[in-house]
């Protein structure tokens, strides 16, 4: 063993080999997880838990993407492949899935070149042994050269991972003779490489052969196939998918969402009540409102909502984890094809539920620039976790906590990506970028209670960092920008129209007139959305100086909905326009900055706010005149000057689409 | 207890039974539940070649289609399941 | 008297939401508070599509 005080880790394996899972299990951290292909894009790094590490070396994971060979074919595996080979890590964890040794043994034999020690961690043991499949670890350990430790990295009670660490440490600094070796190959040549690599899949095989009995055939149909039948067939499976959805939204919207927030409510008035007491009389109206109604209003009233993001969060995780998402993909794959998107643009639209920010970095795994562009720009148009109180809050006031609400935003967001996508081709004039689809279906497992807790308590815990920071600054700006007037003055009551909110508000109301929301208030709360969108939700109880949305007395989410509904003077039907006006307009800055580094074109990051912004104009004002029209018969107010901005908005699109209808058809007369 | 095979077994069985000429087609006319000998994939995308061969999807090794959901086709390649698109199975020929 | 404790207790309370973004941007994180919005210590920021 060397005497190094600290070695350097790197976990490698085939995607969703169980690589994250791994990391999260031997450092404690949490990162994100999913039963599927390609969530790690970015390598992490972590210390080894104490109670894992026996030794006295401190041991540091790096956690990287998922790969399936040494040659670098994606964007994840050249990041993988240029670690491993440039920062010389002492020792290489190779996670390989037991249920596909065939396949993950081509990678592990390629790392057992690099003349860098390797652990293979034999993972999703309990999978494999529930198949009846048997792997001989001690001759596998033997014709590898070096050692294999059993590990199942999504239990708990350290499956393995003790053992794991403790190889590690021992073989640091030993050197094991690689059992295939294509030293004599010509790199360069294609031909000869192409051979070797046949040739050690050959050898792969052999081993596998020696090593492995297997009960189940895996190309025979089993049960797993039947499901994927109905979950990802052509006409069923989006029904299935808005019905899954549904009942998620029901249950964290109308049932168990409620019941939590009710307490936790409860002890935010609680806190209210006793700052209030304590302040006493003596302290000026002016500084007591921006405490009470700027700060601990505001920010409680976005908090309210945080027991039903992490009942929503925790379900959407346990989806994740079974291994629904993948057929989810599978089946909007066919949608996102037609319409010039790269198969691989389904995944930043499903990690997009979570966080937009994410979701727009994965696009870079995208190889076609027009799809990964069209993609990083589409992709804030999924409802983000940070909308969610917004819809929260507009379902409970307006629509008594109907779980429609919600599913609608998710499939009006899946729509609008559609014909996103469908104009930016034509206006781009490229039709003819084929991208080939595959992606691997993970197994179904029953999801696991733990993980999902997990990920549902760092969610919580980032909400909570996000209301405490951002969100507070923000309303106590908004509240004292509200209590005040230019002259610095605090503003007498009636007169809240000359507040410096107010004023620097209302020209943008204007314009929201033919939208149906056309008050400075609700401008306000638009405009602080950008900074983050749960501050839509805080600005508006700042503003209409409701202390928190949730009562605590009737088991409903939102308090005397029909109150809250006449403070804020709107419609049903308008008060839907503003919360899709919010949903789809350019998300918060943080996600645009993201689309910036990923789009890496100014003139594509302008374009692509500017379709968001109409996007949001255009879809507000139909969802107010039509539904109005519907309701009670008459047109909206401000119909004609909307219908003008909308008619010129699309009429530019149109030119658009004209012109880039020209440039495909010169690109097509260069051809032939 | 007949179920028992080692994987040595199986390929064994096949390589009697599958492979033996035939005419050309590829995978998106094969019928559903037959396992297939890949001939060639037939792309001028080498990365996609390459990665293919990665899964272990490559001239000689078998291949199952479990079954067609839309137009996705849910293959069976050594151990995995994947779902490909219409267009890729096309340019896998059997 | 009671004002001035406001004032601090405001002031208190801003600050140290300021000096938390302060240091989360000193660690290079893109958006505060997001599910995994480049939290990391090491978010390998390269190039690498092409």
């Amino acid at each position: 063993m060397s005497m190094k005080e600290q070695i350097k880790v790197a976990l490698t394996g085939n995607p969703n080999s169980g690589k994250t899972t791994l990391f999260n299990a031997i450092t404690g951290r949490i990162e994100q997880v999913g039963n599927w292909a390609g969530v790690t894009i970015e390598k992490k790094e972590g210390d080894i838990k104490k109670g894992l590490n026996k030794s006295n070396v401190q041991i540091t994971a790096v956690d990287l993407p998922g790969a399936y060979s040494m040659s670098p074919f994606t964007s994840e595996e050249s990041i993988t492949s240029g670690f491993v080979r440039n920062e010389n890590p002492d020792v290489i964890i190779n996670i390989v899935d037991s249920t596909n040794l065939s396949r993950s043994l081509f990678f592990t034999t390629q790392l057992l070149e690099l003349e860098i020690p390797v652990v293979v961690a034999l993972n999703k043991c309990d999978l494999s042994k529930k198949k009846a499949t048997n792997i001989d670890v001690d001759s596998l350990s033997k014709l590898l050269g070096c050692p294999v430790v059993e590990t199942v990295s999504t239990k708990g009670n350290n499956n393995g991972l003790e053992d794991l660490i403790s190889t590690v440490v021992e073989v640091t600094g030993k050197t094991q003779t690689a059992p295939f070796d294509s030293k004599g190959v010509n790199m360069a040549d294609q031909k000869s490489v192409e051979a070797s690599d046949k040739k050690r899949y050959e050898f792969v095989k052999e081993i596998v052969s020696k090593v492995e009995e297997r009960k189940v055939i895996s190309s025979k149909q089993t049960k797993q196939d039947a499901v994927d039948r109905v979950l990802a067939h052509k006409w069923l499976g989006i029904p299935i998918f808005a019905l899954v959805m549904w009942v998620v939204f029901s249950i964290s919207q109308a049932h168990l969402g409620p019941l939590l927030a009710d307490t936790f409510v409860g002890w935010i008035d609680s806190f209210y009540a006793w700052v209030e007491g304590s302040l006493g009389d003596g302290v000026s109206p002016v500084l007591s409102s921006i405490l009470l109604d700027g700060i601990i209003g505001g920010v409680g009233a976005v908090v309210g909502f945080l027991p039903l993001i992490m009942v929503l969060f925790f379900l959407l995780a346990l989806l994740e984890d079974c291994g629904y998402m993948a057929r989810v993909a599978v089946v909007m794959d066919r949608f996102f094809k037609k319409v010039g998107l790269s198969g691989k643009s389904i995944i930043p639209m499903i990690v997009g539920i979570g966080c937009s920010i994410p979701g727009v970095m994965s696009t870079r795994t995208i190889k076609n620039e027009r799809q990964r562009r069209t993609t990083a720009m589409l992709t804030p148009f999924m409802p983000c976790g940070a909308k969610l109180p917004v819809i929260a809050l507009f379902a409970g006031v307006f629509f008594n906590d109907a779980a429609w609400v919600g599913v609608t935003m998710y499939f009006v967001g899946i729509a609008i990506i559609i014909l996103g996508a469908l104009l930016v081709v034509r206006i781009t004039g490229e039709k003819n970028a084929r991208s080939f689809f595959i992606m691997e279906l993970p197994e179904y497992r029953f999801p696991s209670i733990k993980r999902a807790a997990v990920s549902m308590l760092s969610r919580g815990k980032a909400f909570i960092i996000k209301a405490g920071t951002i969100i507070l600054l923000c309303n106590a700006a908004v509240h004292i920008m509200q209590t005040f007037n230019w002259q610095f003055q605090a503003v007498a009551e009636g007169a809240e129209n000359t507040s410096i909110l107010a004023s620097m508000a209302s020209p943008f109301a204007i314009i929201l007139v033919p939208l149906g929301f056309g008050a400075w208030q609700l401008a306000a709360a638009a405009i602080t959305g950008f900074i983050a969108k749960e501050n839509v939700v805080g600005t508006l109880a700042v503003v209409y100086g409701i202390t928190n949305f949730i009562d605590t007395e009737e088991l409903a989410l939102v308090s005397g909905s029909a109150d809250v509904a006449q403070i804020m003077g709107l419609t049903s039907v308008a008060a839907l326009a503003y919360l899709m006006f919010n949903l789809f307009t350019p998300p918060c800055f943080a996600a645009i900055g993201a689309m910036n580094s990923e789009m890496e074109n100014k003139k594509w990051l302008w374009g692509g706010i500017a379709f968001q912004f109409g996007m949001g104009y255009v879809v507000a004002f139909m969802t107010y005149q039509i539904g109005t029209m519907i309701t009670t018969g008459a047109l909206g107010s401000g119909f004609i000057p909307g219908l003008v901005a909308v008619a010129l908005m699309i009429g530019y699109v149109v030119y658009l689409v004209r012109k880039g209808d020209e440039v495909a058809k010169r690109k097509v007369a260069l051809s032939s | 207890m007949e179920s028992i095979i080692s994987n040595k077994g199986i390929s064994r069985i096949l390589d009697k039974t599958k492979g033996l000429g035939g005419p050309a087609m590829n995978l998106a006319q094969g019928r559903i539940n037959t396992e297939y000998v890949i001939k060639e994939i037939k792309t001028n995308d080498e990365e996609l070649k390459s990665f293919l061969f990665t899964l272990g999807c490559y001239e000689g090794e078998l291949v199952t289609v479990i079954s067609i959901l839309a137009e996705n086709y849910v293959i069976s390649v050594k151990d995995a399941r994947y779902s490909i698109d219409q267009d890729l199975a096309e340019a896998i020929i059997v | 008297m009671s004002d001035i404790i406001v004032i601090l207790v405001i002031l208190a309370i801003v600050s140290a939401s300021i000096t938390k973004i302060v240091i989360e941007k000193k660690k290079g994180t893109k958006c505060i508070g997001c599910p995994a919005g480049g939290t990391s210590k090491n978010t390998c920021g390269c190039n690498t599509h092409k």
